[in-house]
Order: C-alpha cells, then structure tokens, then sequence
C-alpha cells in the first residue's frame, strides 16, 4: 500500500511545459463536451455525498479526495490534496500530511480543519457517511496534519477513506443547518474546476485559475448537456459530445464511423461478470458440478456474440487484467479458461441427470446478459445440464438474488481499487445472509473459514506484499473451489474523440479510469488533457 | 343543487381511492429501492451503508398500516416527501419543475387537435361522398398505430436523417431559460416535433367520434326543418347539427384535459422531454414511492377535477340534465 507513485515532479514538469500561454492551449482552446450519466434533466444539486440526483463532477473536478487510486492500476496511489499518510495505532489511527499552498476557489486556504470538519460531518450525519466508515474523531494536530481515528481497524479501507471521501470547505459548510439535505448549489472547492452556470438541461465549469497544479487544466470549459440514453446515441452519432460513457450497440457504425484515429474507445475492466451458483443448493453446493458447469460454458463465444467483443473473457481468478498480475497466484498468472466438454461429463458421472436441471435467471432488461444466459443454456446442455432461462424485471432480479431466491443468475461484481474489494464482497461469509434475507454481497452464499480467514489477514495489514498474498489465495480459491463462476469483465464505457484535445487514456496508458462517470478519475483525465495540434 | 353535492360526494369517495391505490401499488412492486439504488451504483456504494441510506430517505420498516396513516397525515399536510431519484429534492419540486413542461406541450397539442379534429369531423359528415371521405380510411389507420410508433417514424425522418426539427429536449442548450424572445422561440421550435406527434395521432379519435354523431344528427327532423327554412347550409352544418353533436366530443375533451397532466408518457420519453411522463418513468425504474405517490396523486386529481368540470358543462349545455337535479 506504500507505492505512492511520485508524481509529483512529473506534475511538476509538466506545469511548465504549459505554463506558456502563446501555444495552442490558449484562451481559444475549444470547450469539451462531456456525456457521463443518462439524464432528461438535471436537478441544482452539487453536494458531494449525495448519491444519484448529484451532478457528475462534483467529486473530483470541483471537490477533490486526499490521495487518488488508479483503478486499473491496482496498488498505485498518488498523493492528491495528501501528500502521505501513516497508520498507527493498530490501524485505527491514520494520518494525513496535507499539501500546502491549496486554496479554495473563493480565495479562502484549504486547511487540515476541513479535512477534520469532513470527517467529522459523517460521523454525525450517518446518511451521508455511503463508505460506511466506523469513524471515532477526525481532529486537526496542525494546520497541515490531520489525524482521523476508527472504532475498527480499517487498513483495508484507505481507498474508502482518502480515496472516495471528498473535501469540503469548512467555513461555508459549517453554516448549513443540514448536511444531508444541502444541495451545495454554489460549490466551492479545491478542485481543478468552477461550476460557472447551471440549468436543468446544460451545465457548465470553467477553469479555475487559482488550481494547485501549475498551468493546468488546460480545458478552459467543459459542458454538460442532459442526454438521455437514446439521445445520447443520435448525440454521438453526430459528433456533438466530445467524451462519453455510453453503451452504443453498433459501435463502429453508429459511433467510429470509418475514423478510428479520430472517434476512439477504450473498455477497460471495472468488475467481474460472474455466474453465480446458489450454494444453498445441494446439487451446485457440490463443487464437482460447478467446475463441470465452468468447463462446459464457451466464453470467447458469449463475449464475441452476446457482449459484441466489447470485453474480454475474465481471468480464472476473476482478477482485471491486465493490471491485477500481483494479486494472482504465479502459478495462475497464465491460465486461461478452456471449454473440455469430455472433462466436464466425467465430473458430472456420479451425479444423478435428473437432478441437473436448473433456472438462470437474468434481468431481461440487460439484453446481453440474457443473450448470454442462451448461450449457458446451449453450452450446458452438451454435457447434459438443463437449463431454463429466465428473464424477469430488473427490480426482480435484484430482489430475488439479494435474497438468494435463484439457482443460477449473472451478476457483475465491481473490481475497487484492489481485487482484494471484488473478492470480499463476492467470497466473505459475513456477507452470507440466510436465505430469504436481502443480503449485499456474496449472494451465492459461499462459506468457508480458509477464505474468511485470507480475508481478514488482508484486513489486518498495511503491508502491501502481505495484502496481495492473501489476495492470491483467494483467488487461488476461485480457481479450485469455483465459489462463483467468472465469466466476462464488466466494461467502464468510454468513448472519446481527439479532435479537440489529446492525451487520454488507452491501454497503453491507462493512467486512470477512462469513462466520464468514475469519479474523481474523470478529473485525473481532465488533468491530462492537452490541444490537439492543427 | 342536490345533483351538485351527490356529484361531489362521489369524487371525494373516489379521491379517497385513488390516494389508497397511490399508496399501495408502488408497494407492491419486488424489490427495495436502497437495494436497487446499490446494484445501479455498480460498487460506488458501502453496502454496509445501506442502513444510513434508508434513513436519509425516510424510508421505515414501520407496519404496513402505520405508513399508510403517516402518508394520509403527510398528504394532509400537503406534504409529499423527498424524492430519492432527485435526493434531496421535494416532491413537490420535482412535479413544478416538470408540470408545466407537460401541461404547455400536451394541452396545447390536445386543444389544436381538438380543434381540428372537431371541425374536419364536422365537414366529413356534411359533405359524404365526396373526396373528403378518403379522409377516412387514413383517420382509421392513424386512430389504429400507436402514439410512441408515430413518434419513433417522425424523429426519424424529420429529427435524425432531415435534421429539420431536434429530436430531443425542451430548448436548445445555448439558450438560458428566461423570459425572452429567444427562449419562447426554442421551446417552440422543440416542441414542434412531439406536438405534431401528439395531434396527428390523438386528431383521427375526434374527427370519428365527431363524424359519427353528426352524421346521425344531420338525419334528425329538426336539421330538415332547419333546412327546408332554407337557412344557409353553413347555419344548419354549425347552429344545428354541430352544436348538438359535440356534446359527446366534449366528454371526450374533458376527459383527455385529464389525461394532459399524466402527460404522453411514450411521447415524452421518445423526445426525451423533461416533462410529467419522463419523471415518472424514473420513478417507477428506481421504485422511487414518494415520487410515484406523488406523481399519480396528480394524476388522478387532475382527472377527477376534468370529469368534475365536464359535469359541470353538461349540466349548462344540457338542460335535460338540470330537469333531472331538480
């Protein structure tokens, strides 16, 4: 967990190389258009820990967190309004040294106080504490220090803390008779960003000259028009968004249309589709049968037919890779999912055939999981599996599956800062609610003392060799005891165009989350941009 | 008078109803809107969180019966509660904002077509067997395809491969709403597209319906003596025989006044209007219950106060109606 990259010289460096205003990135550079999440309307709400009527870019391009987590690069941490952070106490206590010089963008400092007034709001307001952090006291030791203390050891959720909790100013918070229902319509934060006008179908932010990395953004506007799912589809056919997260169903033709080099993608890995079995079920709590189910499913086939070759089959850990090579087992790292129909009949000798008959159930609104489940069904069925599939309601499918009310369904699981995260909340027992009981993870209902316990030992650290060894056996367990059934990675959407400004990120570089919709990494990518050259 | 109370005790009666059936429908639906809310955000969220959540939403574990009393109290209080869709967002909010979206683009549309439909009815009935009946055929087969196919075939040819009409939203996004010049002209040159939707496939029901009746009217002794007094055909076509067929046509109209406030819902969403009918989907979608509640409370209001109203134009148009109340 201490790879904090230095980046700050790379910053450093580049500040200068644009602090010259004659070059292409002047005052003229043109406005970016940004698509992040499908909306009709926007509602004037810019506080940060408001979940859904929250506008995108709040957290990251107008608030920003106190380290930053490359997602795809699982383990790197920059520092960001933090410059370190050190743990004591057993891991109930860490500390945070705070960049100096930042200031908010009405002028005030930005101090160790609105790192203390932060926490120490969602301590209070429950409601908006959505990390779940135990938090005990946040206290300010100086105007650069600030130490925030847990009721539990919380190793395990530096991301949540440093990564995911945005900054707020403390001397126009404090004045808010409540948190929980404060729309912030006027943010002021640290970030790279100022909201300079808003209505309910177009948003707009503008620079903010005063930013803490020298010369940058370099995109002086961006805009933000409400697009709605279909809008959105007829917005980038005829180029008016410039950034986009969006599912396109023909991408080349309705979106590339003949210039690769110009309309680009990149669908990085962000979780884990898994098959689930229910392990409440005595014929798939047998792990014979699901290694059999596993051989059985062709996967380059579901992802070429039903996903469109969007995305890549998963890894047998079910870890992203690329990125995730430290948290597989070496012995793994070059395995790959294989169809052996022969191997699965053989497993599959001792159980009774009229026992394997299941229902997959999938929500029909996610048509490619449903086309998907077809293929399960055709695939299972040569090795003499019936299965029915079935397609209900989103809000049915999520009811059912919390509930554990299935034998099959599809299900992604998001990948966090480190596979450690998707791990937990697919394998952790705690997790494992009675069935009938709505449970938030684990929904197959895997238990096992060896997991818990690579789990926890993750938990009780801060050493990142120990961290990553206790993710490979988990995902040792994944290999061998097939708890769940990795199947295809769930893709962050990502459309750009470099017509405007270059430097994105791409597979060869993939600095940070691609997709406008990850916060705060839509604004790491911001950071990164630069005029195309005419 | 009598006929006047009898009338109103019935509409609170049903009023009654529908706040009830508001209440319990959204309730029925599976699944929790925190747990949909945490599978939407893709991992962005705690679950553990999930607890903190349901209280910022006011949502309680409290009996069925006891929800069902605090949402009365609440109504009572005109009190609709916060949306979790638009959290923190009112209710209320939420309804104003898109309201007059809706009421401007659907009730503008349902009057032009009430119009149109109403008088063209009128002339298809007087002038039978001229070139004015192959009118018909082509109303039946408009009364027959549905409002969203309509929508879909209009944004296709005149919003996406003409590109004459935008295909979506209430204005332009250079525009600043506001009261001028520029703003009106948006709006309208965006609303084009849906209303025209709206009336040509709403208009074919008006000019049947008008059609039929007048045809059976023009047939009554009262339009031959009309016009064997040999006033003007126009008299007869509008003093005689329009004015008393309407009266169906205007049941018909009150109803549909109603119906503006629940908005085209298909119509809104194909153009991506931020109106009534857009809202409520997003409602329904993420089991939203004080939104939906909301929502169709205005709904069903709405269309009690139109038949309410309807009752009441009746009772002045028809005075075979006030010899019965009295």
């Amino acid at each position: 967990m201490k790879r904090i990259v230095a980046v700050l010289a790379a910053l450093t460096v580049a500040g200068c190389s644009s602090s010259a205003p004659s070059g292409p990135g002047g005052t003229s550079a043109p406005p970016l258009v940004i698509h992040a999440v499908d909306a009709g309307t926007f509602q004037e709400d810019f506080n940060p820990y408001h979940l859904e009527g929250v506008n995108f870019g709040t957290s990251g391009m107008i608030h920003e967190t106190l380290l930053y987590f490359n997602k795809l690069r699982p383990g790197e941490i920059t520092p960001w309004l933090a410059l370190d952070h050190a743990w004591s106490n057993n891991g109930k206590s860490v500390t945070f040294t705070l960049r100096q010089g930042v200031k908010w963008s009405d002028g005030q400092p930005f101090t160790a106080d609105d790192v203390a007034f932060t926490f120490q709001m969602l301590k209070e307001h429950p409601q908006l504490n959505r990390n779940a952090l135990e938090i005990e006291a946040a206290r300010a030791l100086a105007p650069d220090r600030v130490r925030v203390d847990f009721e539990n050891t919380s190793y395990a959720k530096l991301f949540n803390i440093a990564g995911n909790s945005p900054i707020v100013p403390k001397h126009l918070w404090d004045k808010q008779a409540d948190p929980v229902t404060f729309t912030n319509p006027k943010p002021v934060g640290t970030g790279p960003y100022k909201l300079s006008k808003f209505s309910a179908q177009l948003y707009e932010m503008e620079k903010n000259p005063s930013y803490w990395q020298p010369g940058k953004p370099e995109v002086p506007v961006l805009r933000f028009p409400a697009y709605t799912a279909n809008a959105v589809q007829t917005a980038l056919q005829q180029g008016e968004v410039d950034w986009a997260g969006a599912f396109v169903p023909d991408i080349q033709k309705i979106y590339v249309q003949g210039k690769p080099e110009l309309n680009k993608f990149y669908f990085p890995p962000e979780g884990v589709v898994t098959l689930l079995p229910n392990l409440t079920n005595p014929v798939l709590a047998k792990p014979e049968v699901r290694h059999a189910i596993s051989l059985a499913i062709d996967r380059d086939k579901i992802v070429r037919v039903a996903e469109r070759g969007y995305t890549k089959v998963a890894h047998p850990t079910g870890v992203p890779m690329p990125g995730g090579e430290a948290y597989v087992p070496p012995e793994y790292r070059g395995a790959a999912f294989k169809v052996d129909v022969e191997k699965a009949k053989e497993l599959l000798k001792g159980v009774d055939p009229a026992q394997l008959k299941f229902t997959l159930l999938v929500p029909s609104p996610f048509t490619d999981w449903v086309n998907a489940a077809q293929l399960i069904r055709e695939d299972l069925a040569k090795v003499g599996i019936t299965v029915e599939t079935r397609g209900v309601a989103f809000q049915d499918w999520v009811s059912k599956v919390g509930k554990g009310n299935f034998e099959l369904s599809i299900r992604a699981t998001a990948s966090g800062p480190t596979p450690y995260y998707q791990m937990r909340s697919m394998l952790f027992g705690g997790l494992a609610e009675p069935v009938g009981e709505a449970a938030t993870g684990n929904y197959q209902r895997w238990k096992d003392v060896e997991t818990d316990r690579l789990i926890d030992a993750y938990a009780a650290t801060e050493d990142e060799a120990e961290q990553q060894r206790a993710t490979q056996g988990l995902g040792r367990i994944m290999v061998e005891k097939a708890p769940a059934l990795p199947l295809f990675y769930s893709p962050s959407w990502a459309q750009y165009r470099t017509g405007k400004y270059v430097g994105w990120p791409s597979e060869q570089d993939p600095y940070a989350m691609p997709s406008p919709y990850t916060s705060p990494d839509a604004a790491v990518v911001l950071l990164h941009l630069k005029p195309a050259q005419k | 008078m009598r006929f006047l109370a009898r009338r109103l005790g019935f509409y609170l009666l049903t009023a009654w109803a529908a706040v009830t059936l508001n209440f319990l429908i959204p309730r029925l639906m599976p699944g929790d809107p925190v747990e949909l809310l945490v599978a939407r955000m893709k991992g962005n969220v705690e679950p553990a969180a999930i607890d903190a959540m349901r209280r910022a939403f006011g949502l309680s574990d409290a009996s069925l019966w006891q929800q069902y009393l605090d949402y009365l109290g609440n109504l009572a209080r005109g009190e609709l509660g916060r949306s979790i869709t638009f959290f923190p967002a009112e209710v209320s909010t939420v309804i104003a904002e898109s309201l007059p979206w809706t009421v401007g683009l659907v009730g503008v549309a349902t009057l032009i077509s009430y119009l149109i439909g109403t008088s063209l009815g009128v002339l298809l009935a007087w002038k039978r067997g001229t070139w004015l009946d192959g009118v018909l055929p082509a109303a039946t087969f408009m009364h027959a395809v549905p409002y969203f196919w309509v929508a879909l075939a209009l944004v296709f040819v005149f919003g996406v491969t003409l590109q004459w009409f935008p295909a979506s939203r209430a204005y332009g996004l250079d525009v600043m709403p506001g009261l001028t010049g520029e703003f009106a002209g948006s709006v309208a040159y965006h609303a084009a597209l849906p209303a025209v939707t709206i009336v040509v496939a709403s208009m074919a029901d008006r000019i049947l319906g008008m059609r039929n009746v007048m045809v059976t009217t023009l047939g009554e002794d009262y339009v031959v003596m009309a016009e064997a007094k040999g006033l003007t055909s126009r008299r007869v076509m509008w003093a005689y025989a329009a004015r008393n067929a309407i009266l169906p046509n205007i049941t018909s109209f009150a109803l549909s006044l109603g119906f503006v406030v629940g908005g085209s819902v298909l119509t809104e969403i194909v153009f991506s209007y931020p109106g009534i009918g857009s809202m409520l989907l997003k409602g329904v979608e993420n089991e939203d219950f004080p939104l939906m509640q909301g929502i169709f409370l205005v709904i069903s209001l709405a269309v009690l106060v139109a038949n309410f109203l309807a009752d009441l134009a009746y009772v002045l148009l028809d005075p075979r109606t006030r010899q019965e109340s009295e």
